[in-house]
């Protein structure tokens, strides 16, 4: 009777020790790292080093240093890489190329990709950064997330000054922080422009969205714009001169002022057309799919999207029929005024946990040198940030290109504008609000919506 | 009223004083719960004191072997004869010390230094980051210099994750307690081993105390395996969620790059009234989540019924084809449905808005009507299942006397099918209440928590959001482990109390049934 | 003359029956519609030549095609998806139904100094949904070097199992203790009588127990969300299914997604169909015997 709960008080203990022990030891393993290399060492040598991938010294140099690393892991450079889905098929491609190009009897390259959209990449890094990819494909606004937890690597010196020679200052600036390169440039097609039906819209009628609308609506088509989505909606924030930065973790946006009152007005006199000439939120399906669909039954004459739905646009009414220019003009207090928008690239980051931090390094460089950019764009369609491919003529008689070259103007970099705090902060219920209510909010209304947003961000 | 008057009743009388008492009883159970709770804090004490007062008798009364045992564990046991279960309990001391020494007394000491903070040294101070960030790209960097200029870099350094030291602090502590129960056993037995000897009796061998373990001691063979696996994977999260609760684990704070920090009961003065906007989003998620759950439940309950009784009406044909087009709807997997339901409900591109040509708000404006009706259609099959069922059940004489005093068909159903399929199924009702409270799926899979409303939520909360998917967002979406903690919290007193409360009740009365 | 006064109020009344009945045949058959339409509409786009989601209520056109990307497409390795939720599944019925079994008979049958304090306990415990604390159950399997892993999910699904002892403790307090008594005369160990006789008078609650587990893994969504992260080789199908739907995939496998819709529902549906009457005596305590 008195021993009756010792048994188990036992066989708990035992087994809790086991546990607890076996956990320990693999605890501490991981918990080692390297400190700092000396500050001295990061500004001699490699500051005036130039990489050549083409040179077989500075390859035979590179595999040297991933032979040095995958000695100390076994022999194996076993890396993970995340990119879109849609990206796969393309991204593995180049993965065999660098495998080839990096070959060695001192180790074995292994490389797993693994699905991860660029807009949710850097959030999951950010969750579990020890089981996140090596190298990962994300979308530039997040890098203020991932700077914040620490979770992303600066880039090596030793292709830091490359990458900033090659690639377009933009895109370089988007990727710094605290004067320090954190990333490297992909893609510069980030952002959104209009494509449309060229059977419904001459070229001179996409220059205003009131035209656009009525043209749209006796056609029984719609112009798409998601208001509903921060990202789109934003847009209409900066032409109306609302400040949005996002700077040290502070994020500031003006949009309780008369400025974004004007933004939301604006808003509301184009909702007034939803359902007849315009159509202003995707429901819950999704922007893609709903313009997928648009295209294809008709319902749509022109969208307010980015070049990964030109294939599909493309299929479903014909090459010869798509085209593509810069955001229209919409009306604000009173006057005509050119659509702003977010304008960004698609980075490729490094995790700081990485086991073989230089051969991911070297992977992302290959993976975003001048080379594999153009090979994206001829197979994926996706704009270079590397100047010297930009420049080539296949890409700059590109219509999309162009578009996003004209929009570039009024274009504003994600990372610096805004933060996580911003998207959270419900700010695109404002526009989704004044679609579902065909646009009759009442100013008032309106001004206390966008003063409770902008409180929203004070965190 | 006693047993007599009891018994004399018809079977329709006894039913109706059931019922009644059942609701008679309300008050009571609810001044029985908190009478049950000083009941219990008194009955803890007392156990304490009788603890130490067997603790301190037992060593007193006790001979050398027995109060050997007190500091060499299993002394006792070895002197008087039983040798391989005293050498069992040398080796847990021994096992506890070294855990204590190599393991436990590392995260003891780490859990609460006087700078608040789990580590050995502070982040740095500008930038807030954990070295680690630099210390990788170091790394990178001393490579390549490694092999440039010939400078090798090896030293190692340990570092910190507060999510280890908490969790290990928790698991030293529950070992620790484990230990004292072997501790206290270990006296214990001695003790009692001693008195057998001193009446002239042979202890128990090892041999015939394992084979207790298939018989007297059979619950302990049964129960070990289950509650170890419990203790590990349900109640070692549930104290780690309790101790997140107290700290600033949220998205600026995220392991392994950072480390958190106590902030005492900063979260939940939040919650509760610091911060204006995330109480007013509390709160009023809070009651939705109660609305919902009563129309989610309550409404199924009634319409369930309905369904049932029509298909089991005399005369209706093909019951099993009726039956089983109901349970269609519940056989397949939520997750699916759900899904479905949100693409044909979407107020722009759903089939039915397109199909009709028009834009009913199913998922915006009435997304709060809308996610009730389509609760609806989920749970009123499995309603109707367990009903159908009670039908039969219930005495035929009851509807006889009834139709005898001209109680039409509503009547019927409102005097005697409604109360005795809801008394029947209280408890049935209070789980699915409280699972309504947790309901994950309907609200997830159809709305996401929307629509936003940001002037009256804050921390991403949508008007149709329950408590469990803010819960969910703000963990998965948001990083705010903090918060999520304090809501875990909150939402698992509110269950609990609640149905302790009635479970009470309705155990109340049926004990009153017991007479019968 | 009585006679046909009650031939009269006999057919009165047969006539206002069959009137009933009429009114409900065809409240019946409008809910039916209703029940059924969402489960029809997902069938027939399932064979739709669209690879998109469709605003029609019927489909353009009829294939099969989408059953085939199902087993061809890499990007959907739908067969992949079926085999881990299976293997969990498989292998936390089993766990979970020993549990259970083993629980209850524990807290039924025998009697012990702390089993009012478990049964208390288990009451309140059982009542903290497990997804609630579920950023430290992942910091757990971390920490074992289980995240991402199936064997993580086997675990969650079935270390809570020795709370689920309610139903069948239900079950067993109702055999009557006099076989236990009569074979404990017989000199029967309490191991013994669990093996010899209350497990063979348990089929039902076994039944019941294993499918209800068995069928969980294949519904779960929140666990296996947060667990498996971007370990895409240990999706299960709930999961897999469900990110056919994300912007990102939907306007290609909208369709697809249907097919490996019905095509799992079919079996999980035949199996609740022949567990249903398990289920009604599970949930009423044994109210009602199925």
């Amino acid at each position: 009777m008195a021993s009756k709960s010792k048994r188990i008080a036992a066989l708990v203990l035992t087994a809790m020790m086991a546990t607890a022990a076996l956990a320990g030891c693999s605890g501490g393993e991981e918990e080692e790292a390297p400190i700092p290399a000396p500050t001295t060492t990061s500004n001699s040598g490699s500051q005036s080093q130039k990489v050549d991938l083409s040179d077989p010294e500075t390859v035979q140099f590179i595999k040297d240093t991933m032979a040095e690393e995958a000695a100390k892991n076994g022999g194996k450079i076993e890396l993970k890489m995340w990119c879109a889905s849609d990206d796969q098929n393309f991204e593995k491609t180049l993965i065999d190329d660098f495998k080839k190009d990096f070959e060695d009897s001192r180790y074995k390259i292994t490389v797993k990709t693994l699905v991860k959209g660029e807009s949710e990449a850097g959030g999951a890094v950010v969750e579990a950064p020890k089981k996140a990819a090596d190298v990962f494909s994300f979308a530039d606004d997040q890098l203020s997330t991932l700077l914040k937890a620490g979770a992303i690597a600066e880039v090596a010196p030793y292709y830091a000054n490359n990458v900033k020679d090659e690639n377009s200052a933009d895109s370089i600036s988007v990727s710094t922080s605290n004067s320090k390169l954190y990333a490297f440039p992909k893609t510069s097609d980030n952002g959104y422009f209009m494509y449309y039906d060229k059977r419904v819209f001459s070229d001179a009628d996409v220059a205003d969205m009131d035209t656009m609308i009525k043209k749209a609506a006796d056609a029984g088509k719609n112009v798409y714009f998601n208001m509903g989505n921060a990202w789109y909606e934003t847009g209409f924030f900066f032409t109306a001169g609302c400040t949005i930065k996002y700077e040290n973790g502070v994020q500031t946006a003006t949009l309780g002022t008369p400025e974004g009152l004007s933004a939301a007005k604006a808003m509301a006199h184009i909702a007034e057309n939803e359902g007849k000439g315009f159509s202003g939120s995707p429901g819950q399906i999704g922007d893609n799919a709903y313009v997928a669909q648009g295209f294809d039954d008709g319902t749509l004459a022109a969208a307010v999207i980015g070049t990964w739905m030109g294939p599909t646009i493309k299929k479903s009414i014909g090459d010869a029929n798509v085209g593509a220019a810069k955001l229209p003009t919409v009306l604000m207090d009173g006057e005509q005024k050119q659509l702003h928008s977010f304008g960004g690239y698609k980075l490729l980051g490094v995790n700081v946990f990485s086991e073989y931090p230089f051969s991911a390094q070297t992977l992302a460089y290959f993976l975003g040198s001048e080379a594999n950019q153009i090979k994206r764009y001829e197979t994926r369609g996706l704009i270079p940030t590397n100047a010297v491919a930009a420049a080539k003529d296949s890409i700059k008689d590109d219509p999309a290109f162009k578009a996003i070259e004209d929009q570039k103007a009024y274009a504003h970099p994600q990372g610096s504008s805004v933060g996580g705090v911003y998207w959270s902060s419900g700010v695109a219920s404002i526009g989704g609000d004044l679609v579902n209510a065909k646009g009759n909010i009442s100013d008032s209304e309106l001004q206390t919506k966008l003063a409770a947003v902008e409180a929203n961000m004070k965190v | 009223m006693d047993y007599l008057d009891y018994v004399q009743m018809t079977k329709g009388q006894r039913f109706v004083y059931k019922l009644k008492s059942f609701f008679t009883g309300i008050p009571r159970a609810i001044v029985g719960f908190f009478k049950a709770i000083g009941y219990f804090i008194k009955k803890f004490f007392v156990g304490i004191g009788n603890f130490f007062k067997g603790y301190g008798s037992r060593f007193a009364k006790g001979d050398a072997g027995t109060k050997l045992s007190y500091v060499i564990m299993g002394a006792g046991s070895m002197m008087h004869g039983q040798i391989i279960k005293g050498l069992i309990f040398l080796a847990t001391e021994i096992g506890y010390i070294l855990f204590m020494i190599n393991f436990g007394a590392k995260y003891i000491s780490k859990i609460y230094t006087s700078k608040l903070v789990f580590l050995d040294s502070l982040p740095d101070a500008t930038t807030g980051y954990y070295k680690r960030g630099t210390a990788a790209v170091g790394r990178v960097v001393a490579n390549v210099q490694q092999t440039l200029t010939g400078t090798t870099i090896t030293n190692k350094k340990t570092m910190d994750n507060s999510n280890e030291i908490i969790l290990f602090f928790v698991l030293t502590v529950l070992v620790t307690v484990a230990f004292l129960a072997v501790y206290i056993a270990n006296t214990k037995t001695a003790y009692n081993t001693q008195q057998l000897r001193a009446q002239g009796k042979k202890p128990a061998s090892f041999g015939e105390e394992m084979k207790t373990f298939l018989d007297d001691r059979f619950h302990i063979t049964l129960l070990t395996l289950p509650i170890l696996l419990l203790i590990i994977f349900n109640i070692l999260p549930i104290l780690f969620t309790i101790l997140m609760a107290f700290t600033n684990y949220d998205e600026e704070h995220l392991v392994p790059m950072k480390l958190y920090q106590w902030v005492g009961m900063k979260n939940f003065a939040d919650v509760f009234y610091a911060d204006a906007k995330k109480s007013q989003t509390f709160g009023l998620i809070l009651i939705w989540t109660l609305i919902w759950a009563f129309f989610a439940t309550f409404s199924n309950f009634i319409l369930g019924i309905i369904v049932a009784l029509m298909i089991n009406k005399k005369d209706i044909k093909f019951k099993g084809f009726w039956r089983t087009m109901f349970v269609l709807t519940a056989a397949i997997p939520q997750f699916i449905t759900l899904l479905v339901m949100r693409l044909l409900l979407d107020d722009k591109s759903g089939a039915i808005n397109q199909a009709f040509g028009t834009q009913f708000p199913f998922l915006t404006d009435w997304a709060r009507v809308t996610i009730i009706v389509v609760n609806i259609w989920i749970g009123v099959p499995y309603t109707m299942l367990i009903s159908s069922g009670l039908l039969m059940n219930i005495p035929e004489d009851l509807y006889e006397s009834a139709r005898i005093d001209g109680a039409n068909a509503v009547q019927q159903f409102t005097k005697i099918t409604f109360p005795y399929i809801f008394f029947v199924l209280t408890p049935y009702l209070i789980t699915t209440f409280v699972g309504n409270i947790n309901n994950f799926n309907v609200i997830f899979f159809l709305t996401r928590g929307g629509p936003e409303d940001p002037t009256t939520y804050a921390n991403g909360a949508g008007k149709t959001d329950l408590l469990v998917t803010w819960l969910y967002k703000l963990t998965k979406d948001q990083n705010d482990f903090r918060l999520a903690a304090v809501i875990g919290i909150l939402v698992f007193i509110i269950c609990a109390v609640g149905s302790l409360i009635t479970f009470n009740m309705s155990k109340a009365s049926k004990n009153e049934e017991e007479f019968s | 003359m009585t006679n046909t006064k009650e031939t009269t109020m006999k057919s009165g009344y047969a006539a206002k029956r069959k009137l009933t009945n009429a009114i409900v045949y065809v409240i019946l058959s409008v809910m039916v519609l209703i029940w059924i339409f969402p489960i029809v509409w997902l069938v027939l786009q399932s064979f739709n030549t669209l690879d998109r989601v469709s605003t029609k209520l019927f489909p353009e056109g009829f294939t099969l095609k989408h059953y085939q990307t199902l087993f061809t497409d890499p990007n959907v390795p739908y067969g992949r998806w079926m085999l881990n939720t299976f293997v969990v599944a498989l292998f936390s019925c089993i766990i979970s139904t020993l549990f259970v079994l083993m629980v209850s008979y524990a807290l039924s049958r025998l009697r012990f100094k702390s089993r009012k304090k478990l049964l208390n306990a288990g009451l309140i415990l059982g009542m903290f949904p497990g997804f609630m604390s579920m950023a430290a159950t992942y910091s757990i399997m971390e920490i074992f070097h289980l995240d991402g892993q199936l064997l993580a999910l086997i675990i969650v699904y079935s270390s809570g199992a020795g709370l689920g002892y309610q139903v069948a403790k239900g079950f067993f307090d109702t055999i009557p203790r006099s076989l236990d008594e009569a074979a404990r005369i017989d000199g029967a160990t309490s191991n013994r009588i669990f093996w010899v006789i209350i497990l063979p008078l348990s089929k039902p609650i076994i039944v019941y127990t294993a499918l209800t587990t068995f069928l969980g893994p294949w519904a779960d969504y929140i666990f296996v969300s947060y667990f498996m992260k971007d370990n895409d080789q240990n999706f299960t199908i709930a999961l897999g299914l469900y990110q056919l739907l994300d912007n990102e995939h939907i306007s290609t496998y909208f369709t697809t997604f249907c097919a490996g819709a019905v095509l799992i529902a079919i079996p999980i549906t035949i199996l609740f169909i022949f567990m249903q009457r398990y289920y009604v005596s599970g949930v009423t305590g044994g109210a009602v015997k199925g």
